[in-house]
């Protein structure tokens, strides 16, 4: 059976990785206390979590280091499901424009 | 007999597709929860720096350190070294344990002061509270559930039932629960800072 111990790229690659993943957090936090609008807080948060996530299953979970064939058959299918549940934010923003005003 | 598709033994297949399929589940849980906070605008912001958002971190510091034993656990059994292997599972074990503990001290902390599925003490939108503990609630269990399945492999390795493949395997679940941790972080915590 295959394995893919011949090509792993050593502990001290996984540790810059973790540290990578530290800062992430560390900037992820400055960020939230930066007095940030809303809308920019957010979409910094995710784009540093989708970036987080990515060298979680590419390093950690070492995806990088599988056959190609692997990734293109999971990652696609995945990103297509969370792409299709962006649907419901027109639901959302119309739901907000249509609420009762408080007694 | 036929070649693996993939290159990889059927039990790395079936954990990957586990994976995505549990990651489609944490996306539409996370989407539904930044659903009803865009259609609510009423929605609460509870979470001080101390003791909420420092606990959050230290939660998720945890959990990466678990995260880098774990990939220590994976190497050294691929390696043939059943006794570091065994040691660095349970280094994993052990910081998930405290994951889940101060994880439950959070959500103590929470209840004591008047917070339920649906019940705000802050007089905002009971949604919150249903869609934070619905949210860290499934990430808590999928935590214990890795320590226990930690625990059992561990367990079986040393016995000499399973070997470095079945490590690998349930070190890709741990990787998984360490990887949705960093969206419910900013997303439940971080977004609901005061």
């Amino acid at each position: 059976m295959a394995t893919n111990a011949t090509r792993d790229p050593g502990m001290k690659a996984y540790v810059i990785v973790w540290l990578g993943l530290l800062v992430i957090v560390a900037v992820e936090v400055l960020l939230t206390y930066g007095h940030l609008p809303a809308g920019r807080l957010l979409a910094s948060l995710l784009v540093l979590a989708f970036l987080e996530a990515a060298l979680g299953i590419m390093y950690l979970m070492r995806l990088k280091y599988e056959r190609s064939s692997l990734f293109w058959s999971l990652m696609p299918y995945l990103v297509f499901a969370l792409f299709m549940m962006d649907h419901v934010w027109a639901d959302a923003f119309r739901l907000m424009h249509q609420r009762l005003p408080g007694r | 007999m036929e070649p693996s598709p993939y290159g990889i033994q059927s039990k790395k297949l079936a954990i990957w597709l586990f994976i995505i399929a549990d990651a489609a589940t944490f996306g539409a849980m996370l989407f539904a929860y930044g659903y009803l906070r865009v259609a609510n605008p009423d929605w609460t912001r509870p979470f001080a720096f101390w003791p909420s958002i420092a606990n959050a971190i230290a939660m998720t510091v945890v959990l990466l350190v678990s995260a880098l034993t774990m990939v220590a656990a994976v190497r050294t059994a691929q390696a043939g070294d059943t006794r570091s292997t065994l040691r660095w599972l349970g280094v994993t074990m052990l910081f998930g344990v405290v994951f889940a503990a101060l994880h439950l001290w959070e959500w103590s902390g929470m209840i004591g002061e008047g917070w339920r599925l649906f019940q705000n003490p802050l007089g905002g939108s009971v949604l919150f509270g249903a869609t934070f503990f619905s949210i860290t609630g499934l990430s808590l269990l999928h935590v214990i559930a890795g320590i226990v399945a930690l625990a059992v492999i561990a367990l079986g390795y040393r016995r000499g039932r399973f070997d470095a493949a079945h490590i690998e395997t349930t070190g890709l679940y741990w990787q998984f629960v360490n990887v949705v941790w960093m969206f419910v972080f900013p997303l439940a915590y971080l977004m609901n800072a005061r």
